[in-house]
């Protein structure tokens, strides 16, 4: 593969370069020139956060090949800053609170500063719409809009310059608007995530999955890979010289597939080599055959006897049962007005945090094997890594890189294993850097779940008894499961004072995905069942919906079903303010259509569509 | 991850049939590279290796644009943006920026060429219905000369046109429509970024007393194997009252040709609403009177 010369101006200086012709201008900037501050979330052009200048004009480059964009003036995020000043929408960004993980800010400081320069006086649906491809995943966009709105009014002298600094008249911070500390590093491209660090003599780690939901590992063959050019270690489960297995409560995972796979992407060997293409090439030439064995999808078919079982260790495929008993629900129904049951169903969920996992390991000068990847449970994987690879505990170190986006999907330790192993054989420090796709193939995702509720009330209202039965589908390994099904079956009946409430919540093994902890971790669930149950009971009783809530409200003293004690109760405070806010038209929740009085009410958004850049325009076309 | 041992840009037509001639049976052409980038990945090709990638976006002929009152000459390569940039051609195609807009993102835009969405050949394009409704003409070129044929042609199924090997398509001429009012209707998973799972393109032009439709000209993607003119409604349309019966009965005709894969009830309901607030946006964007439009039809659909 003959290299180019590329040339081309970058952030201001000339650069003149061997690349290659299949490189990306991204992959160019980050690798050959260390400019890190433009990431890849996707690879695939749907997320933005590559977004660079090119010749002036704002684009994605992980979709452009250097060999494109010769002799252009490119500028990276890294432009904005250059002489360590922010610019203005920066500063707009860190004063409005428009940056928590910040992985995917640098491409949207870009993409801010690309609609400012193409309409000064863009308002707020025009910015939305200009800054529509470019994803974030924590913001929930709305501070975003703030900062780009402020950095507006301050360029056109609306707002005074000194909008954009700290107010910080009042003592004390709790209860007050703080700048984070760490926005400036965000919004300036400056801070490195594990996949932007780098170390001499580094080797780049790719890993070989499972095409298969459920086999057997007849047989398999590295020697292929060990010998090519270019790879340092090649590892399997062969390689992990303590006790394999890591979890949040059981054990079950091996690093790799130990024996068997259960399900598809899992781990089977990875391989360590001194560029990524040749990592590639060598999980390519790992040889593997499988006996693909029946496998189950479905979290009630894999509860019935006589179905595949994926662990030895749970013969039925419960990964966990909860149960919890209060009262007698059968009484409760019995002197009941009304029983409903209905079933609810939610699906899997994937984080899509903008950053992919990744991670870089080494073993120290002392000896002490060091991983350093967004690991939101470091503590707890220093211990596991410490038994798997059989060393005393003060020989294994955790690092924690700033996390771009976890929302409990970093949890897992799906790979540090791995690059422990890897560090340990090479002797070398090694980085891994999930694709988007393999990051949703591989890592856990929310529990899908079927829940049956059944209700007993009073025809004023009263809840009298509640049983639950959720069935979750865990997926082919443990993880967080277990903590998810006791928060979904503490939480289940919801903050509601029932006097006889019955609630089993079951984690099942499949063959699918694994699942794990996920924002709410398991109410989600469960409260999705309640309080869509407590809707419909309230249309069945002729009950406003806040009102059969207030009814059975828990208040301050309250004992839960679980017999907590709860010295206050902030339910019906949160009923009052939500009831306000939304506008709620008492009575029970049937349809109104046409009748709704709140359709053209200022304060309610109306339906997504795109042309704002179009608005004045029909305007014109109206008035001629 | 794609892989080439080349990245050729060719500076001319000859040129660029020099290299495809060297490479036969071991290129690929691209343009903007939006579409084969993200095709090169995992879940679709996986990693790819084409010995040479052949990029035609800096052939001059790929980049001239000619418009006057009659006809429009687009080259291949120019970019979707310039849809929105260009003030004489956002006239002559009066549907198309309100296509670019919905096109990708701003970025993309500036990268992703009209001709690539053409060869592309997606059964959601979303510029395809636009140069349909234009009557477009594609021109391809080889080494062995040149030929046209209609764009209707030249789609010929999901990903598969009319191009030969070593053919590329240098041009796409289509008629202007400046008296005509434009719209373009999508639906998609998001607003930004998205595959239509339904786009619509109508133009409408009035009769002097802005009241009944002179033509109408209208193109569909999404709802089958390839984009589709709709010339039944078409015809039905032409000399049309702009009453409400009429627009509703129009809106009726293309449901039936809904042949997607997936999704049909909904297409349907799409295609419907679709053809209304496509037919009333244009008209009322072609000068409709404040009162020749149903108010209650403007207010459900527009």
């Amino acid at each position: 593969m003959p290299d180019l010369r590329f040339e081309a101006t970058v952030n201001g200086r000339k650069v003149s370069r061997p690349a290659k012709p299949h490189q990306r201008l991204l992959d160019f900037l980050r690798d050959d020139l260390n400019l890190t501050g433009n990431k890849e979330g996707c690879g695939a052009g749907e997320c933005g956060t590559c977004s660079v200048f090119v010749d002036g004009v704002l684009m994605k480059s992980c979709l452009l090949p250097v060999a494109k964009v010769q002799g252009a003036v490119i500028e990276s995020v890294e432009a904005l800053a250059k002489t360590g000043e922010l610019s203005m929408l920066q500063k707009a960004f860190h004063k409005a609170g428009a940056s928590q993980c910040g992985y995917c800010i640098p491409g949207m400081v870009m993409a801010a500063t690309a609609a400012l320069r193409a309409n000064p006086f863009a308002d707020r649906e025009e910015i939305k719409e200009r800054l529509g491809g470019n994803i974030c995943r924590c913001t929930g966009y709305q501070k975003i809009f703030d900062a780009v709105e402020l950095a507006r009014d301050v360029q056109n002298g609306r707002l005074p310059a000194s909008a954009l600094l700290e107010v910080d008249t009042e003592e004390g911070v709790i209860g007050k608007s703080v700048r984070r500390i760490d926005t400036p590093s965000k919004v300036a491209g400056r801070l490195k995530y594990a996949g932007d660090m780098l170390m001499p003599g580094m080797l780049h780690v790719q890993v070989l999955r499972s095409p298969h939901a459920h086999a057997r590992i007849v047989s398999l063959d590295t020697s292929a890979a060990e010998t090519m050019d270019g790879v340092e270690g090649v590892i399997t489960s062969a390689d992990v010289p303590g006790q394999d297995g890591f979890g949040v409560f059981v054990n079950d995972q091996p690093v790799m597939a130990r024996g068997k796979v259960r399900y598809v992407g899992e781990a089977v060997a990875a391989v360590a080599a001194v560029d990524l293409l040749t990592a590639k090439r060598a999980v390519a030439a790992i040889k593997v055959v499988y006996e693909p064995l029946a496998a189950v999808f479905d979290a009630d078919e894999a509860m019935r006897p006589g179905a595949p079982v994926l662990h030895n260790y749970a013969p039925d495929n419960v990964t966990k049962h909860i149960p919890i008993r209060v009262g007698d629900v059968e009484k409760g129904f019995a002197s009941s007005d009304l029983v409903v049951e209905e079933t609810y169903s939610t699906q899997a969920i994937e984080h899509a945090y903008l950053e992919p996992e990744a991670g870089l390991a080494y073993v120290d000068h002392d000896d002490v094997v060091t991983i350093v990847s967004p690991d939101q449970n470091i503590t707890h994987h220093r211990h596991m890594l410490a038994r798997i690879i059989a060393k005393p505990i003060s020989k294994v170190r955790f690092i924690m890189s700033p996390v771009g986006g976890g929302f409990g999907g970093k949890e897992d330790m799906i790979y540090q294993g791995m690059l422990a192993l890897l560090a340990m054989k090479t002797r070398a420090p090694v980085r891994l850097v999930f694709t988007r796709e393999e990051s949703i193939i591989s890592t856990a995702k929310r529990h899908p779940s079927r829940t049956t509720l059944r209700m007993g009330l009073t025809r004023d209202g009263r809840i009298l008894a509640s049983h639950m039965t959720m069935i979750c589908d865990g997926g082919a390994y443990g993880l967080s499961t277990e903590g998810v099904m006791r928060k979904a079956a503490i939480l289940g009946a919801g903050p509601y004072a029932i006097p006889n409430v019955r609630v089993d919540t079951y984690g099942i093994y499949t063959n699918n995905t694994p699942s794990g902890a996920f924002r709410s971790f398991g109410a989600l669930q469960t409260q999705f069942a309640t309080e869509s149950h407590l809707d419909i009971c309230a249309e069945r009783l002729g009950l406003d919906p806040f009102e059969i809530r207030r009814i059975n409200a828990m208040r301050d003293g309250a004992v839960t079903h679980t017999k907590q004690k709860l010295g206050s109760v902030s339910l019906t405070r949160t009923l009052d303010a939500a009831e306000k806010a939304s506008g709620w038209e008492r009575g029970a929740p049937v349809s109104r259509g046409s009748t709704r009085k709140d359709l053209d009410r200022a304060d309610i958004r109306p339906p997504v569509s795109l042309g704002a850049r179009f608005a004045s325009v029909d305007k014109q076309e109206a008035a001629e | 991850m794609l892989l080439c041992d080349d990245y050729l840009t060719p500076a001319s037509l000859a040129e660029a049939f020099a290299a495809m001639a060297q490479n036969r049976g071991r290129y690929r052409v691209v343009a903007g590279c939006t579409d084969t980038f993200p095709w090169a990945r995992e879940g679709r090709a996986g990693d790819v290796e084409i010995p040479a990638l052949i990029d035609v976006s800096k052939i001059p002929e790929l980049n001239a644009l000619r418009v006057d009152d009659k006809r429009v000459r687009l080259g291949a390569a120019t970019p979707i943006q310039r849809f929105l940039d260009d003030a004489a051609l956002a006239r002559a195609l009066p549907a198309m920026p309100r296509c670019a807009v919905w096109f990708a993102d701003d970025q993309i835009r500036a990268q992703a060429t009209i001709g690539g969405n053409i060869v592309n050949a997606s059964p959601a394009a979303d510029a395809t219905p636009c140069l349909l409704a234009h009557e477009a003409v594609v021109e391809l070129a080889s080494a062995r000369g040149k030929r046209t044929m209609p764009l209707q042609d030249f789609v010929t199924g999901p990903n598969e046109t009319a191009l030969l090997d070593g053919e590329l398509l240098v041009a796409i001429e289509c008629d202007a429509l400046p008296a005509y009012g434009g719209s373009f209707e999508k639906v998609g998973h998001r607003r930004s970024l998205v595959i239509s799972l339904v786009c619509l393109a109508a133009l409408v032009k009035l009769g002097r007393d802005g009241r009944h439709i002179e033509d109408a000209r209208l193109a569909i993607a999404g709802i089958g194997p390839r984009p589709l003119r709709l010339t039944e409604a078409e015809t039905f349309l032409k000399g049309a009252a702009l009453t409400a019966a009429k627009l509703e009965q129009a809106a009726e005709m293309p449901v039936a040709l809904v042949a997607s894969r997936t999704r049909q009830e909904y297409r349907r309901d799409v295609v419907r609403g679709f053809m209304l607030r496509g037919l009333i946006n244009a008209a009322r964007r072609a000068g409709a009177g404040e009162d020749a439009l149903a108010p209650e039809l403007e207010a459900a659909y527009a």
